[in-house]
C-alpha cells in the first residue's frame, strides 16, 4: 500500500493526510468494517470501491463519527479523533456529504447553507488537531458568514438564483450542489462524499465529477469518494481502494487498479 | 354585538394559544402530549405560590420558570433515551408524562375544578356607557399571546438559533454532520415548550377553571391547528391556530360548547380532503 507521501503532490498539507488504522464498526452483532486501514493525501482524490454490502458507506460513517468505531484509529494530521461525534468531527475537519442528496427540503437554499456554518461556533474539544497551512480559521463575525456566503454563491451560481427558494424545488444537480457547498462552508480539511453521482443524468454527473476535481486539485481538499460507478470514481481519483466484506482486498493507484482485468471483474463489475 | 365581539377576542386568544403550541412543535418535532401536562402542572404551581404569597406576578413568574425547568429536565432523564429510537417511542412516553402529570397533580392539588385569579379587573371595560364585553385582563392576555406568538415565529424564521431548531428537528443527521449539537437543541425546544405551556395555562385558566385534564383539549387543538396550517410553515401555524380559534369560540358560543370537538375534527378532514400537507404547506405530497 503506498502512503499518503507518495500519494499527495509535493508540498501537499500534511495536517490535512487522513489516516485509518485497523477500523473496526458495525451494526449491533453485524461487523460491516473488519480492520480497515488507508491513507488519504491532502489535494487527492482517494476512491473507496466494493460491491454493495462492502462496507463503503459504514467506512464513512465510522469516520465522521456517525457510528462509533469499535477498535481503530482515525488519524487526521496525526491527531487520533477515533470516538467522537459527527458535531466533533465537523469542528476538527471532517465534513461528510452522506448519500442521497441531503439537503434539508423544509428550509430555502440560503438556510441549507446557513446549517453548514454552523460549526464555526463552538470549541473543539480533546486533542488538537494540528494548524493547517494557509489562512487561519475563519473568524466567527457576521461579515466573515455574508463573504462565506457570497464565495458560495460565485462558485455555486445556479444556487444564487434560488436561495430563496424552498431546496424542495431544486433538480437533483442543484441539490448536490447545494449540500457540497454546504459541506464546504463547513471549511473543511477533509471531503467525505458518499455516491455524489447517485442518481444524477450522465451530463450532471460529469458536472459533480468535474467539481470534484477542481476541489481537490485548487482547493487541497483531501476527498474521500464512495462510488457504486467504479468506472467514473477511477478516471478522476489519485488512488484507489477496493473493499469487499468490510475488508481491504486491494489499494493501489487508480490506473493500476483501472488496469487490473481480474480485479474489475471481480469486485467492480465492470 | 357585545357577544360577537367577546366571542371573536376569545376566538383571538385561544387561537393565538393554538399558535404557540403548532409553533412550539417545529422545535422538537415530537408529537408532544406530556405539554398539556406541564401547562396544567405549572399553573397549579402559580395557584400555589398565588395563594401563600398575595401575589399575582410570583405565581406567573414561578410558573413559568418552572415550565422551562419541566421540560428541560424531562427531555434530558426520559426523552433523550428515545432519541435514536423509533419516533413513535418518544410519543409513548410523553403520554406516560401526562398521565403521570395528571395523576401527580390529582394527588398534590386535588382533583375538584378550582378558580385561577386574573392579573387585572375582570369588569368590562366601557367607552361612554356602551359595555364593550371586554375587559382589561383580556386585553392583556390578548397582547400577551399575540406578542408570544409573533416572536417565536420571528425567532423561528429569522434568527441563528431559530434555525438551529429547524435544521435539527427536520434532519439531525444533517444537522449534526454540519455541527449542530442536536441534543443540546431539543432540551432548549422542550424547555420553550415548558415556558409556552406555563403561559397558556396562566392565561387562559381564569375563564376555564383548573382541574388536572383541563388543558388536554387546548394542546389537542393546537396540533390541530399545526396540521390544518400545515405543519412545516410558521404562518400556517399562526393562520390555522386562529382559524380555529375563531371558528371555535363562534361554535362554542352560539351553538354550544359540545360542538366544538366535533367541529374541529371537521374542518381537519375537510382541509386535509383538499390540501392534503394543510392549508400552507410548501412541500408537494408525494403520491406513491
Amino acid at each position: 500500500m503506498s502512503s499518503a507521501a507518495e500519494v499527495a503532490p509535493a508540498g501537499a498539507d500534511e495536517s490535512s493526510t487522513l489516516v485509518l488504522e485497523g477500523l473496526v464498526a458495525g451494526y449491533g452483532g453485524v461487523i460491516a468494517l473488519d480492520g480497515v486501514s488507508l491513507s488519504a493525501g491532502a489535494a487527492a482524490i482517494t476512491a473507496v470501491l466494493g460491491a454493495n454490502g462492502a462496507g463503503k458507506t459504514t467506512l464513512l460513517r465510522a469516520v465522521s463519527g456517525m457510528i462509533r468505531p469499535r477498535r481503530g484509529r482515525v488519524l487526521l494530521g496525526g491527531a487520533d479523533l477515533a470516538g467522537r461525534n459527527p458535531e466533533q468531527m465537523v469542528r476538527a475537519g471532517i465534513a461528510h456529504v452522506p448519500e442521497g442528496q441531503g439537503v434539508i427540503a423544509e428550509l430555502t437554499v440560503e438556510e441549507n447553507l446557513r446549517v453548514g456554518m454552523m460549526s464555526w461556533r463552538g470549541a473543539l474539544r480533546g486533542p488538537a488537531v494540528p494548524a493547517r497551512a494557509g489562512p487561519a480559521r475563519a473568524a466567527n463575525s457576521r461579515a466573515e458568514r455574508t463573504a462565506a456566503l457570497d464565495e458560495a454563491y460565485e462558485r455555486f451560481k445556479p444556487l444564487a438564483d434560488r436561495r430563496r427558494k424552498l431546496a424542495a424545488t431544486l433538480s437533483g444537480g442543484e441539490r448536490q450542489m447545494l449540500v457540497i457547498a454546504r459541506a464546504l462552508l463547513a471549511r473543511p480539511r477533509v471531503l467525505l462524499l458518499d455516491e455524489p453521482s447517485l442518481g444524477l443524468a450522465p451530463r450532471v454527473m460529469t458536472q459533480v465529477m468535474d467539481l470534484v476535481v477542481q476541489l481537490s486539485r485548487e482547493n487541497g481538499l483531501t476527498i474521500v469518494l464512495v462510488e457504486q460507478n467504479a468506472r467514473a470514481a477511477l478516471a478522476i481519483a489519485d488512488h484507489g481502494v477496493v473493499l469487499n466484506l468490510g475488508r481491504v482486498v486491494a489499494s493501489a493507484d487508480a490506473r493500476t487498479l483501472a488496469a487490473d482485468v481480474t480485479l474489475r471483474h471481480h469486485y467492480l463489475g465492470f | 354585538m357585545v357577544e360577537f365581539l367577546q366571542f371573536t377576542l376569545s376566538g383571538i386568544v385561544f387561537g393565538m394559544i393554538y399558535a404557540a403550541v403548532a409553533l412550539i412543535w417545529r422545535g422538537t418535532r415530537l408529537l408532544n402530549y406530556a405539554q398539556g401536562g406541564m401547562a396544567m402542572f405549572t399553573t397549579y404551581v402559580a395557584i400555589e405560590v398565588i395563594y401563600r404569597t398575595g401575589s399575582y406576578w410570583a405565581g406567573f413568574v414561578v410558573a413559568l420558570a418552572a415550565g422551562i425547568v419541566l421540560g428541560a429536565a424531562f427531555q434530558l432523564t426520559v426523552i433523550r433515551p428515545t432519541m435514536n429510537k423509533p419516533p413513535l417511542n418518544g410519543v409513548i412516553v410523553t403520554i406516560g408524562l401526562l398521565t403521570l402529570l395528571e395523576g401527580l397533580a390529582g394527588i398534590l392539588f386535588g382533583g375538584q375544578y378550582r378558580s385561577f385569579p386574573a392579573a387585572f379587573s375582570v369588569t368590562g371595560l366601557k367607552i361612554g356607557t356602551t359595555p364593550l364585553g371586554v375587559s382589561r385582563f383580556d386585553v392583556f392576555t390578548a397582547a400577551a399571546v399575540l406578542v408570544t406568538t409573533l416572536a417565536l415565529a420571528v425567532a423561528f424564521k429569522y434568527t441563528t438559533a431559530g434555525l438551529r431548531m429547524r435544521a435539527a428537528a427536520f434532519n439531525a443527521t444533517i444537522a449534526r454532520l454540519s455541527g449542530i449539537r442536536v441534543a443540546r437543541v431539543l432540551t432548549v425546544g422542550w424547555a420553550l415548550a415548558g415556558l409556552i405551556g406555563a403561559l397558556a395555562g396562566v392565561l387562559v385558566s381564569p375563564s376555564t377553571f383548573l382541574y388536572p385534564n383541563s388543558m388536554d383539549t387546548i394542546f389537542v387543538f393546537g396540533f390541530t391547528a399545526a396540521v390544518i396550517g400545515g405543519l412545516d410553515s410558521p404562518v400556517g401555524a399562526v393562520v390555522g391556530g386562529l382559524l380555529l380559534g375563531i371558528a371555535l369560540s363562534y361554535v362554542g358560543g352560539y351553538l354550544g360548547s359540545d360542538l366544538t370537538a366535533v367541529v374541529a375534527l371537521g374542518v381537519l378532514v375537510v382541509v386535509l380532503m383538499i390540501r392534503p400537507g394543510g392549508l400552507f404547506s410548501a412541500t408537494r405530497v408525494r403520491r406513491v
